[in-house]
């Protein structure tokens, strides 16, 4: 008997690899540029979202509305019925970066080859049956374990920052050295990247996301193998495929290589034994085999497929723990009355409306000039974890910026053009005149007023007679907020001078999304006269 | 750059050249150049060649910085920021008159890159040759700046190694100095907590001129900002001035720029101080100013 591994499937693993590199890097290409580059309007730097069939129902579920552009998610959902997993194993980002890790860990034998945890296949869909239940009850809580959305907002919020911040001090030590030799160019690339490297979340996001990677020391591809919601639902709708796995028993020397190395516990063999649904199509399995035993044929399905083998008392379970978890996520009084931290990106819909669109993929993050919006902890309640806040001590909404609106791949944050952003108030300034110099030292400051950025500017000046700490008066001008012109964008309190704690600070009250949060009635100007 | 422009420069340059020695002596300049009309690039180049032309202020090898105010997120027609073609003509100047390498560079107050990309400045400085560089807080270094109240600060230290520098600010409202023109312009060469110096801005501005001193200023007054500055933001903010005005006296440049806003250089504390200090002259009838229309 020949002895061969098959060329073809060699080729086609080959193929696979690059496959996987190039959507890897289209992934980290659009993910840098997403940012200001020049234009107002940026391209559909999101477009990786809207191929995701998960991210389109939960959001469909919980918000009952359709968002157009996840129409996309079709392509995928055709290409599974018809290919199996092809897409997790040829085009997730995410599964690449498990898989190129495993192998790294695999060469330096850091990882072996283990027995299979068969019980643990399951874990993933009983997590998905979870997610998708608490959707019905309108509970979003996809986003934390979908893997783009995972992968984005790990690298907005923390690989890029360190990086960053890598590369900051790298370029230090060559300034201090003076280092010559394209230091400036290097400087200008860096600075043109505009990455934002100051993340309030970073450390804990990355610890997960590390933590994440670091599982594939135990099992090649653990994340997808037991925990990948997408990769479960995909493995649901898999069933019916026509790539299916035929092993010629003439060749077969029952090595068991293939099932050593299979990426994602697929068990290829003995034939009948092969999952379909976990099969992600590497074809490592055909390509490693000796004796080139294993084939694909299309439209040869075997007589019994081993299909996904869930416990129905599981399912029960996870269905009641995700309606127990519906109140439960709704302990925290964020509905009742507003945070004042919790301002909002512009265009963001109504709060109960945004928590059940956000996916916390962290695109607006990337795409904010000022690293304005930061992933919140606690401010939105426990639902609203990683969904972006606004943080003026961080940075602010720039003036003439729309971007976070048009890159949110939900329509959480509805896209709005540059002239509808700059008439969207997202919250209020106020002037803490404790802490004003003008108004506790009577010394001039107005550098609020300057940065001010609407027309006419919503913080005026205005002469106040103020008591110095000697005792004197002075009359410096003072700032003072126009409540109808201030749209909350924070600028003034990023560039008070008074750093620690500014001495004038945005709440969220006033912010147009909602209809509560309000702080004044328009009254009847007539009246206003005859009262006077 | 069309045909026509650029023979009238082969043309301009090579007089230039021809008669440099012999008419302009260096007693015959005037104070101060104020040029009117319609096109900022023949302004600027009209202001300078009526100061001497450039190679009285830039010598052959001499690396140029010119310091635009890219202080804002803001298009040309908003006038928060120097209008690209006035940069632009600058730098050609510069290059034209033998400068080995010209750099631009501000400190902005919104997000660099969108300053300098929507100000229009980048791309224009780009398109004359000039090296456009971006404020990275490793060129910042605390430097002695021995001014009566600011001692030392952190400045970008391109402006340090550079052998000559040209500001170009443009007109605009200010609420603390009234207006900001010139000397204010110097708080886009600093990092640091530059927001703290409102606190004292008149002596700050007069430090700061004294210690960059610049051997030419270049006020572009094309389109002035009236209202609501430093930033305006409607395009009613701005108003069509038409003028370009340039001079070595710095302070003398911005006693000039004071009127187009009706006002008088006595009304702005920093001048009076500035004058009283013997940094420059703003008595305007003191000045030997040439003024053409174009």
């Amino acid at each position: 008997m020949k002895k061969e591994r098959s060329k073809k499937y060699r080729l086609i693993q080959g193929l696979r690899i690059l496959s996987q590199a190039i959507f890897f890097f289209l992934f980290f290409y659009l993910l840098l540029g997403t940012h200001f580059t020049g234009e107002d309007y940026i391209g559909r730097v999101e477009i990786f979202f809207h191929f995701n069939p998960l991210l389109a129902l939960a959001t469909f579920i919980a918000s009952r509305a359709v968002f157009i552009s996840f129409i996309l998610a079709a392509v995928t959902v055709a290409m599974t019925f018809v290919l199996g997993r092809v897409v997790c194993g040829w085009v997730c980002p995410l599964g690449s970066l498990h898989q190129f890790l495993s192998f790294i860990f695999k060469k330096a034998k850091l990882l072996k080859p283990k027995d299979d945890e068969n019980k643990r296949l399951a874990w993933k869909y009983y997590l998905l049956i979870f997610l998708l239940v608490g959707t019905l009850f309108t509970l979003d809580l996809v986003g934390i374990f979908d893997p783009l959305s995972l992968l984005y907002r790990s690298f907005t919020v923390a690989v890029l920052p360190a990086l960053s911040h890598g590369f900051e001090a790298s370029l230090a030590l060559l300034y201090q050295i003076n280092f010559p030799i394209l230091l400036d160019s290097f400087t200008q690339f860096f600075e043109n990247l505009a990455l934002n490297s100051t993340f309030r979340q970073g450390f804990l996001v990355g610890l997960i996301f590390i933590g994440i990677l670091l599982l594939n020391l135990s099992r090649e591809r653990f994340w997808c193998r037991y925990l990948c919601p997408l990769g479960a639902f995909l493995g649901l709708i898999s069933r019916w495929n026509i790539l299916k796995l035929k092993i010629d028993e003439q060749k077969c020397i029952e090595c068991n290589l293939c099932n050593m190395h299979c990426e994602t516990q697929a068990s290829p063999f003995p034939e009948e034994k092969w999952r379909s649904p976990e099969c992600v199509y590497c074809f490592t399995c055909s390509s490693i085999c000796p004796t080139s035993a294993i084939e694909f044929p299309v439209g040869s399905a075997p007589e019994k497929i081993e299909s996904v083998n869930l416990a129905r008392r599981k399912l029960i379970f996870s269905s009641l723990l995700s309606v127990v978890a519906v109140p439960f996520f709704s302990l925290s009084p964020s509905l009742k009355r507003s945070s004042p931290k919790l301002i909002r990106p512009p265009g963001a819909l109504p709060e109960e409306k945004f928590l059940q669109k956000c996916v916390k993929c962290g695109e607006c993050m990337k795409a904010c000039p000022t690293n304005a919006l930061q992933p919140a902890l606690d401010e939105a309640g426990p639902k609203g974890i990683w969904t972006p806040i606004l943080v003026p001590e961080i940075g602010y909404c720039e003036y003439y910026c729309s971007l976070c609106s048009q890159v949110c791949p939900t329509g959480a944050i509805r896209a709005l053009s540059v002239p509808e952003k700059t008439k969207v108030k997202i919250g209020l300034a106020w002037v803490d005149k404790n802490r004003c110099i003008p108004y506790f030292l009577g010394t001039p400051c107005i550098v609020c007023e300057e940065h001010c950025p609407t027309s006419p500017k919503a913080i005026k000046l205005v002469k106040t007679e103020v008591k110095r700490p000697d005792g004197t008066i002075k009359t410096p001008a003072a700032p003072v907020v126009n409540t109808d012109l201030c749209i909350g964008c924070g600028i003034c309190e990023t560039k008070c001078p008074v750093v620690d704690k500014p001495a004038i600070f945005v709440t969220s009250i006033g912010e147009d999304r909602s209809e509560r949060n309000q702080l004044l009635l328009p009254l009847l100007k007539e009246d206003l006269e005859i009262l006077d | 750059m069309k045909r026509r422009d650029f023979i009238k420069d082969i043309a301009a340059g090579s007089l230039f050249l021809n008669f440099k020695p012999s008419l302009f002596a260096q007693k015959n300049f005037p104070d101060l150049a104020l040029i009117q009309g319609d096109n900022p690039a023949v302004l600027t180049r009209k202001a300078v060649a009526s100061l001497g032309g450039i190679g009285r202020f830039v010598s052959k090898g001499d690396v140029v910085l010119v310091k635009p105010n890219i202080g804002w997120d803001r298009t040309p027609q908003q006038a928060a920021c120097t209008n690209p073609q006035v940069v632009k003509t600058l730098v050609e100047l510069c290059l034209q008159g033998g400068a080995k390498e010209v750099k631009v560079i501000d400190n902005p107050c919104n997000q660099a890159k969108r300053t300098y990309l929507r100000s229009g400045i980048a791309e224009a400085a780009k398109q004359a040759g000039a090296k456009v560089l971006f404020p990275n807080k490793h060129r910042l270094k605390k430097i002695p700046l021995n001014g009566e109240w600011l001692k030392e600060w952190q400045v970008f230290t391109d402006f340090i190694e550079v052998d000559k520098i040209i500001n170009v600010p443009i007109a605009k409202t200010h609420s603390l100095s009234r207006l900001t023109l010139g000397m204010k312009n110097w708080l886009g060469a600093l990092g640091g907590s530059r927001n703290q110096l409102h606190q004292g801005l008149d002596q700050a501005m007069i430090d700061l001129a004294a210690f960059f001193r610049p051997c030419l200023t270049v006020l572009d007054a094309y389109r002035i900002l009236i209202r609501n500055g430093p930033q305006g933001g409607r395009l009613s903010d701005a108003k069509l001035h038409n003028t370009v005005v340039a001079g070595v006296d710095y302070v003398a440049v911005d006693a000039v720029g004071t009127t187009f806003f009706g006002l008088n250089p006595h009304d702005m504390p920093y001048l009076r101080l500035a004058h009283q200090k013997g940094h420059g002259e703003i008595n305007l009838d003191k000045l030997k100013i040439e003024k053409r229309t174009l």
